[in-house]
C-alpha cells in the first residue's frame, strides 16, 4: 500500500467513530428513555407547599382545632465542619457532648441529608437562631405545621390525624405517601374541606438534594389554597362541663338541639387529650391508649348499644298509642309486677292501677308488659312475627335499628332483632312473651347514646327529628349540606306526643322517678332508665328534653354501673339543661351540693380522662 | 517578494466555532440557577473567556514567527519541557506526592499539556531529518525514544490519562510507514484484553488451542504457517495468563473497577465470581475491601453522564436550561465531561452537529497533513490530527459510557488554560506551516 493512501485509513477510522458516537448518542438520547424519566427525578424535585388546614371552631366562634407552625433545627452533617460549635450549643442551651452525639447520629442516617438535630425549638429560640442561623451553614429551621386543640378533651368528636395507609392512596390520587390525614371524628368526616388544596414548587436540585433554584422560572409552580373553616355545632362550654361532670365515671352524654338536629355536646368517658396524638409523641402515645384497658379510644356515644331500659317505655307508648292497642286512659294494674305464667317482670312500689302518663312518671314495669304485648298480639296481624316486623319498622322511623347518619365515621346502628333471630333463638313459634323484657327496654334491643338522645329530640318535636349533625356550616360562605335540614318523620301522629310528654313532665318533680333533680323554673321533660346488664351495677339512664314548649335541648346520659337512673344520669342532665339554657354562664347552679357530688362523684377508682397536664375544674 | 498568508480558514472557522461553543457550555455547566448573564473572572467560565484571549494572543505569534523556527527550535523545546516534567517530578518526591503542575499565581501550569506539542515537534524534526526513514534499528529506537520519554515521566505523575495520549504517535508512525501489522496486533490485544476479562481464561485458552489445533491440521504441510500458529498461541497463552496477573495483581481497585464499569459488569458479582476459581490468580482481599468506595465513584461518573446526556433528547433543553447541567449532577462537567452539557442543552440534533464539525476539523487536520511537501510538516500535521482524535475519541467514548474513564480534556472545549492554550498552539503550528506550504513551493520553482 502506498503510504500517502494510508490517509484513506485515517479518513476511514474517522468516519468509522463518527457512526459509532452518533449511533450511541440515538440510543441515549432517543431509545433508551430510561436515562430522561432518571434525569426527570434526578434533576428537579417537585416540593409540595402543604395548606393550611382548615380550623374547627364551636357555634359560637370559640377555637377548638387550629394549626400550629413547629421549628426544627436541621443539619446537612456532612457540611457541619469549621463552626463555633460551643457558640451554638450555648444559644440552643445544649449540652456539647449531647449536641456531638446528634450530630453523629445524623451522620450516621445519612451525611448528605438534612436531619433533625434539634426537634421543636421553642419560639424566643427560633426568634434568636433566625438571627445568627447565617453563620451555621450547615444549619438550616425548617417549619413544620402540626394541629393543635385548644379542649383538653372531645378527643372522640374531634378525632386525631394519622399517616396515610397504601389503601388511601390507590383511592385518592390527592395523598402522597407520608401525607397526613384526618382518621376519626371530625378531622376524618370532614377531610376533604379541611385539607385545602396543594400547592407545588418545582426546584432544582444538584446531587447532595441541596435545592438550587426553581426550576423553569416557576413555570410549574402553584399555590396552595388553604382548607376551610368549619363552624362546629358543638357548645364548647357545655362540652367541657359534660366531660367534668363525666369525669372519673365511664359513660356517655349527647346533647343535641331539637329544632335543628345540631350536637351541642357529645361526651364519651373514658377520654383523652387530643393533644396527646400530635407531633413526636404521637406514636408512643397512641399505643399506650390502644393497650389501656379503659379504653379510652371507644367512641361510646356512636358505638355502644347500651340496653335503654325504662327510657324505652317512651317509644312503646307511642307505637301502643300509634297502633290503637293503647289510649292515654288506658289503666293497667301492678302488683309487685307482672305474672304471666312462668313469667314475672318485677316492678317497684306504687300505686295502681296507673294510666298512661303516670305509668311514665312512675315508671311502672307491668304496664308496658301489657302494652308492648298487645302491640304483638293485635290480632290485626295474626301473627306475632308480623307484628313485630311492624313494631321494628316504627323503630327503624326513630332512627332505631339503623344508623342515624350524623356527620361522624364510624357509628353504629344498635340493635334491633329481625323476627328469623328469635325463631332460631324460641323455635318457629316463638310468642310475645318470649320477648316481654323488650317491652322495658331490656333484651335483644340495644340503643347507642346518639339514638337515646335523638329519641329524647324526636319527643320534644312531637315526632320528627333532623339527622344529628356535628357542624353547623362549613368554609367562609357558611355552606351547609343540604341533609341537614331534611326532617325525618316517625310513624307516630304528632297527637299522640302530648300523653307521653305530659308524663315525662313529671319525672323530675316530687313522685316522679327522679323527683329530686328537678331544676326550678325549667320544665324538663325526662324518663330514667335503670338498665340490668351483664357487667354488674345497673348503668344509670336519663332522657331528657327542655323546656317543655319550643324546646331548647334534648340529652341522654349514661353512666355505667351507675345504679338507678336517678343516681346519676338524671342530675347530671339536669345540670346539663340548667347550664346550657341559663342566659349567663356563669350564674351558678341553683343545686350546688348535686353538682358538686356529680363532680366528686368517683365511680371507677381512676381517672378517666387521659392526659397530658390535669385540666383545672372550676365548680359553678 | 511578499509572502501572502494562505492559512487553511475552513480549519480557522471551524476552531473559533468549537472554542466558542466550548466557553459556552462552561457558562452552562459553570455558572449558578438564577446567575445573571455576565462575565464573571473570578468563575472558571469567566477564566476560559481569558485562556481564549490569551491563547488568542499566542495564535497570533505563531502566525507572524517564521516557518523555519519551529523546525529550528524543536528539539530545544522538547528538552526544554522534559526538563520542566523532571522537575515536577523531582519536587514531587520532595512533597506529598505527585503532582502534575507549576502553580503561578492562582493559575496552574500544566507541562504534561506542552509535553504532546514538544513530542510532535521533536518526532517531526526527527523523522524530517535529511536522510532519515522510518526504518532500521537505530531509527526505530531514536524514533520510540522520543516518544517513550515524556510519555513515562507522565505516567510517574500518576497521570496515566495524558500518558496514554503518547500512544497515538503510532498512528502517525503508521503513516510513516510502520507495518499495519502492528496496528492489527493492537486490535488484537485489545480484544484478547477485553475477552479474558469477561470470561474464564482456562476457556479463551482451551478455544484458542481448539481455532489453533484446526488451523494446524489443515495447514500440516505448510510448516511454515504451523510454526505461526503455534507461535500465536503460546505469546497469546502467555499474553492472557499475564493479563490476568495484571489485573488480579497489580492493577488498583479503582482502575480495575474503571474498566469494569465500561463492560457493563457488576463489580460486586465479578469480584464473587473471580474469586471462586473463575481466575487463576486470586484477587487479594486487601483490594477488595475498598472496592465498594471507588465502585460507586466510577459508575456514579458514567451513569450521571448516560443519564445527563439521555435528558437531552431530540432538541435538548436548551443553552443553560439543561436539569442535570444546572444541579451540578455530572462530577468535572466543565472538565473531562462538557461533552455531557453539549447532549443535555442541544440534544441529539446538536450533539449529532457538533460530533460532525470536530470530526471534519481533524479530518481536515490529516487531509492537509498529507499534503505537504515536507517531511517536518507532514509528521507534525499527523501528529496533531492524530493527538485531536486520541482525544476526541477517549473523551466522548467515556462520556457516552462506551470508554473507561480516563481523565483527558475534550481540545478546545474542556476547561482549563494549559490544555486550550496547548491545542491551540500544536493547531496553529501546523496551519502556519501549512500556510507556508505554497510559499515552500512558489519559491522551489
Amino acid at each position: 500500500m502506498e503510504k500517502s493512501s494510508r490517509l484513506f485509513v485515517f479518513i476511514g477510522v474517522l468516519v468509522f467513530i463518527g457512526i459509532v458516537f452518533i449511533c450511541r448518542l440515538f440510543y441515549l438520547q432517543i431509545i433508551d428513555t430510561s436515562n430522561y424519566y432518571k434525569a426527570q427525578a434526578y434533576g428537579s424535585n417537585d416540593i409540595t407547599i402543604y395548606p393550611d388546614r382548615g380550623t374547627i371552631v364551636d357555634r359560637f366562634g370559640k377555637l377548638m382545632v387550629y394549626n400550629d407552625a413547629v421549628y426544627d433545627l436541621m443539619v446537612v452533617p456532612q457540611k457541619a465542619k469549621d463552626f463555633d460549635k460551643v457558640a451554638l450549643c450555648k444559644e440552643l442551651m445544649l449540652d456539647t457532648s449531647e449536641f456531638n452525639k446528634r450530630l453523629k447520629k445524623a451522620s450516621k442516617y445519612n451525611p448528605r441529608e438534612a436531619s433533625v438535630i434539634f426537634k421543636n425549638l421553642p419560639f424566643h429560640l427560633y426568634t434568636r437562631l433566625q438571627e445568627i442561623i447565617y453563620q451555621y451553614p450547615a444549619f438550616y429551621i425548617e417549619t413544620k405545621i402540626d394541629r393543635r386543640y385548644n379542649i383538653n378533651g372531645a378527643a372522640h368528636l374531634l378525632g386525631y390525624m394519622g399517616e396515610v395507609t397504601e389503601k388511601q392512596l390507590a383511592l385518592d390520587k390527592y395523598y402522597k405517601p407520608g401525607d397526613i390525614k384526618g382518621v376519626t371524628g371530625l378531622e376524618k368526616s370532614y377531610e376533604i374541606y379541611l385539607r385545602g388544596k396543594k400547592g407545588k414548587k418545582v426546584v432544582l436540585v444538584d446531587k447532595f438534594s441541596k435545592q438550587q433554584g426553581s426550576f423553569a422560572g416557576g413555570k410549574f409552580d402553584s399555590l396552595p389554597s388553604a382548607g376551610q373553616n368549619i363552624i362546629s355545632a358543638i357548645d364548647l362550654d357545655l362540652q367541657v362541663f359534660a366531660e367534668q361532670l363525666l369525669a372519673n365515671k365511664i359513660g356517655s352524654i349527647v346533647a343535641i338541639e331539637p329544632a335543628t338536629g345540631e350536637v351541642l355536646s357529645i361526651v364519651n368517658s373514658p377520654n383523652y387529650d387530643p393533644n396527646l396524638l400530635v407531633g413526636q409523641r404521637r406514636n408512643k402515645n397512641f399505643a399506650s391508649l390502644l393497650l389501656d384497658p379503659s379504653k379510652p379510644l371507644f367512641n361510646r356515644a356512636l358505638k355502644a348499644p347500651y340496653p335503654p331500659g325504662s327510657t324505652f317505655k317512651t317509644v312503646q307508648a307511642l307505637i301502643g298509642l300509634q297502633e290503637g292497642v293503647l289510649t292515654p286512659d288506658t289503666k293497667y294494674p301492678c302488683h309487685g309486677g307482672y305474672h304471666m305464667g312462668s313469667i314475672t317482670v318485677g316492678c317497684h312500689a306504687h300505686g295502681s292501677p296507673l294510666d298512661l302518663k303516670n305509668s311514665i312518671t312512675k315508671s311502672c314495669n307491668a304496664y308496658y308488659c301489657f302494652v308492648y304485648r298487645s302491640i304483638l298480639d293485635n290480632p290485626r296481624y295474626g301473627s306475632v312475627q308480623i307484628a313485630y316486623s311492624k313494631w321494628a319498622k316504627y323503630l327503624n322511623s326513630f332512627g332505631i335499628g339503623i344508623n342515624t347518619g350524623i356527620d361522624l365515621p364510624e357509628e353504629s346502628g344498635g340493635i334491633v332483632k329481625k323476627p328469623s333471630w328469635f325463631e332460631h333463638e324460641f323455635g318457629k313459634n316463638w310468642r310475645s312473651s318470649n320477648v316481654v323484657s323488650m317491652s322495658i327496654g331490656q333484651g335483644q334491643i340495644g340503643l347507642t347514646p346518639l339514638q337515646m338522645a335523638n329519641t329524647a329530640a324526636i319527643i320534644a318535636n312531637r315526632g320528627y327529628y333532623y339527622t344529628p349533625h356535628v357542624v353547623r356550616s362549613i368554609g367562609d360562605h357558611h355552606f351547609v349540606p343540604p341533609s341537614f335540614k331534611q326532617r325525618h318523620y316517625t310513624m307516630i301522629n304528632p297527637i299522640y306526643f302530648d300523653t307521653v310528654i305530659a308524663g315525662m313532665a313529671n319525672v323530675c318533680s316530687p313522685g316522679g322517678t327522679a323527683g329530686r333533680t328537678g331544676i326550678s323554673g325549667i320544665t324538663i321533660c325526662g324518663k330514667t332508665g335503670t338498665a340490668q346488664n351483664p357487667h354488674g351495677e345497673d348503668h344509670s339512664i336519663f332522657i331528657a328534653f327542655a323546656p317543655r314548649d319550643n324546646p331548647k335541648i334534648a340529652i341522654c346520659v349514661i353512666v355505667e354501673n351507675g345504679g338507678f337512673g336517678a343516681d346519676y344520669a338524671a342530675p347530671i342532665a339536669n345540670l346539663m339543661i340548667e347550664r346550657y339554657l341559663a342566659k349567663d354562664r356563669s350564674v351558678a347552679s341553683q343545686k350546688p351540693e348535686m353538682l358538686s357530688r356529680m363532680l366528686k362523684a368517683n365511680l371507677t377508682g381512676k381517672p378517666t380522662t387521659i392526659k397530658d397536664s390535669v385540666i383545672v375544674v372550676k365548680p359553678k | 517578494m511578499e509572502e501572502k498568508l494562505h492559512i487553511d480558514w475552513l480549519s480557522v472557522v471551524l476552531y473559533i466555532l468549537i472554542v466558542l461553543f466550548g466557553a459556552i457550555n462552561i457558562y452552562s455547566a459553570n455558572s449558578g440557577v438564577e446567575e445573571v448573564l455576565k462575565l464573571d473572572f473570578s468563575k472558571e467560565y469567566g477564566k476560559q473567556v481569558l485562556f481564549i484571549g490569551i491563547s488568542a494572543i499566542i495564535v497570533f505569534l505563531i502566525l507572524l514567527t517564521d516557518y523555519k523556527f519551529f523546525n529550528f527550535s524543536a528539539y530545544g523545546i522538547y528538552i526544554v519541557v522534559i526538563g520542566l516534567l523532571l522537575i515536577l517530578l523531582a519536587t514531587g518526591s520532595f512533597n506529598k506526592g505527585a503532582q502534575a503542575w507549576f502553580k503561578i499565581g492562582s493559575f496552574k501550569l500544566q507541562p504534561s499539556e506542552f509535553a504532546k506539542y514538544a513530542t510532535a515537534l521533536a518526532l517531526s524534526k526527527y523523522l524530517g531529518g535529511f536522510d532519515i526513514k522510518f526504518e532500521g534499528r537505530r531509527n526505530i529506537l531514536s524514533t520510540f525514544g522520543i516518544i517513550l520519554i515524556p510519555m513515562l515521566l507522565t505516567l510517574l505523575q500518576n497521570d496515566t490519562g495524558s500518558a496514554l495520549v503518547f500512544g497515538c504517535f503510532i498512528l502517525v508512525l503508521f503513516r510513516e510507514g510502520l507495518s499495519g501489522w502492528w496496528l492489527i496486533l493492537g486490535v488484537y490485544m485489545v480484544t484478547v484484553f477485553v475477552v479474558t476479562i469477561l470470561l474464564p481464561s482456562i476457556q479463551i485458552i482451551i478455544a484458542l488451542l481448539l481455532i489453533c489445533g484446526v488451523f494446524v491440521y489443515f495447514n500440516r504441510v505448510r510448516k511454515q504457517l504451523v510454526f505461526l500458529a503455534l507461535t500465536v498461541f503460546l505469546a497469546s497463552t502467555f499474553y492472557i495468563l499475564s493479563l490476568d496477573f495484571v489485573f488480579a495483581k497489580i492493577m488498583k481497585p479503582h482502575q480495575q473497577q474503571r474498566i469494569l464499569v465500561t463492560l457493563n459488569q457488576d463489580v460486586d458479582e465479578y469480584y464473587a465470581k473471580k474469586s471462586k476459581g473463575f481466575s487463576i490468580f486470586k484477587f487479594e482481599k486487601s483490594k477488595e475491601k475498598d472496592k465498594s468506595e471507588s465502585k460507586r465513584d466510577y459508575s456514579y461518573n458514567v451513569r450521571q453522564s448516560k443519564i445527563s446526556i439521555g435528558a437531552g433528547r431530540w432538541v435538548g433543553n436548551g443553552f443553560n436550561n439543561g436539569t442535570q447541567t444546572k444541579a451540578k449532577l455530572v462530577p468535572e462537567q466543565h472538565t473531562d465531561f462538557i461533552f455531557c452539557t453539549v447532549g443535555e442543552e442541544y440534544g441529539f440534533l446538536g450533539s449529532t452537529l457538533f460530533l460532525l464539525i470536530y470530526l471534519l476539523l481533524i479530518g481536515r487536520v490529516y487531509y492537509l497533513a498529507e499534503r505537504q511537501k515536507n517531511v517536518f510538516s507532514r509528521v507534525f500535521g499527523y501528529s496533531t490530527a492524530s493527538i485531536l482524535f486520541f482525544h476526541f475519541f477517549v473523551n466522548i467514548g467515556m462520556a457516552l459510557g462506551i470508554l473507561p474513564v480516563i481523565g483527558i480534556p475534550l481540545p478546545f472545549m474542556s476547561y482549563g488554560g494549559s490544555s486550550l492554550i496547548s491545542f491551540s498552539m500544536l493547531l496553529f503550528t501546523f496551519l502556519k506551516l501549512d500556510a507556508n506550504r505554497i510559499n515552500e513551493i512558489s519559491r522551489l520553482n
